[in-house]
């Protein structure tokens, strides 16, 4: 049982700046009241290959994730640990992100991809973020007879999510824009 | 809380982190660098690598073992190669 959505967005902002705004998503704390569910985001490793401008970074994400009340019975939790492994290409202007969670993999695996790349049409002012997601429950797990109506859930919540994300993107870009303006 | 040692779980949804100041340290010198520099081709050099050290070594103190096991692992499944031609960033 696997479910994937595909989603696309245009940000009216050039890649290095989106790039940018990527990385400060979770971090401000602005946005940690829209982001409520992002807890915690550690950088646990990073690699910076200075011949070819590549650069690999891990994070772990902590999230708080009110599940179903049987999901707590099951699990005795309600929070998630995600790792995030980016690579950005600074030569070809690409910015790939995976994201993958840790907690729960006996019962379900989500894995998010997301890349930034200018836009064909417009490749120096604007951005294209393509973003996939993908929700597999684990067929023999306790929870698979409600595993449709979880994956439901599951997907609900990541599409609320996506859509919170994405706002607080626009707000960011907005931000540095008038901040380049000002220097 | 986040990754680190579980002390109890009321403190789950607050950042405890004892490594917080260290990290933010860390994150707002790499958003300044990142931004600043190596979107703009200048990536010949590591920056923020004071900070990045004492950010680790924070959290290779309080970190989980076990999460952190896990982690790594789903970290390999992410990226096969990764693996292979890792060397150390910088230390």
């Amino acid at each position: 049982m696997v479910k994937a959505y595909r989603q696309e967005h245009v940000y009216k902002h050039p890649w290095e700046r989106v790039s940018a705004a990527s990385w400060r998503k979770f971090a401000d704390p602005e946005n940690k009241r829209i982001l409520s569910h992002i807890l915690e985001v550690d950088t646990l490793n990073r690699k910076l290959d200075t011949e070819t401008g590549k650069l690999h970074t891990t994070r772990a994400l902590t999230i708080h994730a009110p599940g179903p009340w049987f999901l707590h019975r099951i699990i005795g939790q309600d929070i998630c640990h995600c790792v995030e492994s980016t690579v950005v290409d600074g030569k070809s202007r690409s910015m790939q992100l995976t994201t993958k969670n840790i907690s729960l993999k006996k019962f379900i695996e989500v894995e998010e991809r997301i890349r930034y790349d200018p836009h064909p049409e417009n490749p120096s002012a604007w951005t294209v973020c393509s973003q996939e997601t993908s929700i597999r429950i684990k067929p023999l797990s306790a929870l698979a007879s409600m595993a449709e109506k979880v994956e439901q859930k599951c997907a609900e919540k990541f599409m609320q999510n996506s859509v919170k994300g994405r706002e607080v993107m626009e707000r960011i870009c907005k931000y540095m824009e008038a901040e380049s303006a000002r220097i | 809380m986040g990754l680190l040692k579980k002390k109890d779980s009321t403190s789950a949804r607050s950042s405890t982190s004892p490594c917080a100041d260290l990290r933010n340290a860390y994150h707002n010198c790499f958003n300044k660098w990142y931004s600043e520099k190596f979107v703009k081709g200048q990536w010949d050099k590591e920056e923020c690598v004071a900070e990045w050290k004492k950010y680790r070594d924070c959290l290779s103190e309080n970190l989980d073992g076990k999460l952190l096991t896990r982690i790594l692992e789903v970290d390999g499944e992410l990226n096969p190669t990764k693996q292979a031609d890792s060397k150390e960033s910088s230390s």
